[in-house]
């Protein structure tokens, strides 16, 4: 147990299940003294938490206790000439800035037609078409970037949601 | 003439007792190391020895003493979008080491570097505003100005995030006044002014061996800096995620601090007094 103990202190473990751990071998050190209770709620409540931790790491993919790598989150996904979902974060009248994921911002004007239901907040397709606008310069060493992706702004993402609750009230 | 040497040493190790209410701007108090008469820091001198004394500090080997790595994970600067560099035309050739291998047209930053980069400038942080020292956030991002200079009033610090004027740091003692205390950490939340050269505070933090933490993106240049950490600089999500990150690890620093005097007051109702 002593031993159980040790191990799980040296294993950097990830932020949420370091608390619960910690907790345990605190509890299950207390309980060298005394009985380890066999019975009762609380025994039920820690065998029902770790089958509970247990089936949750297995659906997020990681054992707890070890360390995700970025290899394993990253997934190389080409964003040019892509149709993306953004959202608007700040407005200046005519000109939209976009958030749609990636680095930078895009801002796009806002189009003469359905152009008043687009306000902060509000969530568009766009496609991209350069995730981020740089120009190498006669004389340059570097490229001299812009700080903006370019993108041309295709509609509200309000038009399908609007289809699709018309299709399930149709279903109802 | 040994009072004189032990402030010396206590503002070498940056233990100064006394400090200012935390403003937008830079605020200074008496430094040992250029001062005029004796009589003017007779006061500080007694704090020094106090606060030396009672509280000990946390070995510096031991590593991650707040426990900082809770703070984050790699998923978080995954999500945060840390990883996103410049394009391949902008890279610096110094930030190579830092990236990862990937045909996509622009640069991907390692986040296992990121990750241990970042852990060592959290801990570098904590372990300084442990020590009572002034910690300056410095970015020129106008972007991002609020920001930062919302944290370092949150956590009691100083932020410098307008045009830095030449002898800031270098000509401090002829521009500001004789016996001004300069900071004993400096954050970059972004190394590049707006012409995209590299800001002159990290020439100057390194001619006045201040040392200099900085995030460091795929089109700066990281030599300079003494904890470079790499990662995105340009998004809004990123950085607050850095702002509260060394908020937080300052915050925590400063609690325990509070909690050791406590605690050694305690058990030392009587005061010395030198």
């Amino acid at each position: 147990m002593a031993a159980l103990c040790k191990l799980r202190f040296g294993v950097r473990s990830a932020v949420r299940f370091s608390p619960s751990i910690s907790i345990r071998t605190s509890f299950s050190s207390d309980c060298d003294d005394g009985a380890r209770p066999g019975s009762g709620f609380a025994a039920a409540f820690q065998r029902q938490a770790e089958l509970q931790r247990e089936a949750d790491g297995d659906q997020s993919g990681s054992i707890p206790g070890q360390e995700q790598t970025f290899a394993s989150l990253f997934k190389e996904a080409p964003i040019r000439d892509n149709v993306v979902v953004g959202r608007i974060f700040h407005v200046v009248r005519d000109d939209l800035y976009i958030d749609y994921g990636g680095k930078f911002h895009c801002v796009c004007r806002r189009p003469a037609a359905g152009g008043e239901r687009l306000q902060r907040g509000s969530r568009v397709r766009l496609k991209i078409l350069d995730p981020e606008l740089t120009a190498r310069f006669l004389g340059a060493k570097t490229d001299t970037t812009l700080l903006e992706a370019q993108g041309i702004l295709l509609g509200p993402l309000e038009g399908r949601e609007v289809q699709k609750r018309g299709q399930n009230q149709k279903q109802e | 003439m040994s009072n004189i040497r032990h402030l010396f040493l206590a503002s070498r190790s940056g233990l100064l007792g006394f400090r200012h209410v935390g403003a937008a701007k830079v605020k200074f108090s008496i430094n040992g190391q250029h001062f005029a008469t004796a009589s003017s820091i007779k006061s500080p001198e007694i704090q020094i020895q106090s606060f030396t004394e009672k509280v000990p500090n946390p070995p510096l080997e031991k590593h991650d003493h707040f426990r900082l790595s809770e703070l984050f994970t790699l998923k978080d600067l995954f999500d945060a979008r840390v990883h996103l560099g410049h394009k391949k035309g902008c890279r610096h050739r110094l930030m190579e080491p830092y990236l990862y291998n990937s045909s996509l047209d622009y640069d991907i930053l390692d986040l296992d570097k990121t990750e241990e980069h970042l852990r060592l400038a959290l801990n570098v942080t904590a372990q300084t505003a442990y020590r009572g020292g002034i910690i300056l956030f410095v970015s020129r991002r106008r972007q991002f100005c609020h920001l930062v200079e919302t944290t370092a009033k949150e956590c009691g610090e100083y932020a410098h995030t307008r045009y830095w004027q030449g002898g800031l740091l270098t000509n401090a003692h002829i521009q500001y006044g004789q016996g001004v205390r300069l900071p004993d950490l400096i954050i970059f939340l972004s190394t590049l002014n707006n012409v995209f050269q590299q800001h002159v505070a990290i020439r100057d933090a390194a001619k006045m061996n201040i040392p200099t933490i900085g995030v460091v993106d795929s089109n700066c240049n990281p030599s300079s800096i003494t904890y470079p950490v790499p990662g995105n600089d340009d998004t809004p999500v990123a950085m607050e995620l850095y702002c509260r990150l060394f908020k937080m690890s300052i915050n925590r620093a400063k609690d325990k601090r509070r909690q050791m005097e406590l605690l050694q007051g305690l058990s030392e109702p009587s005061s010395s007094s030198s």
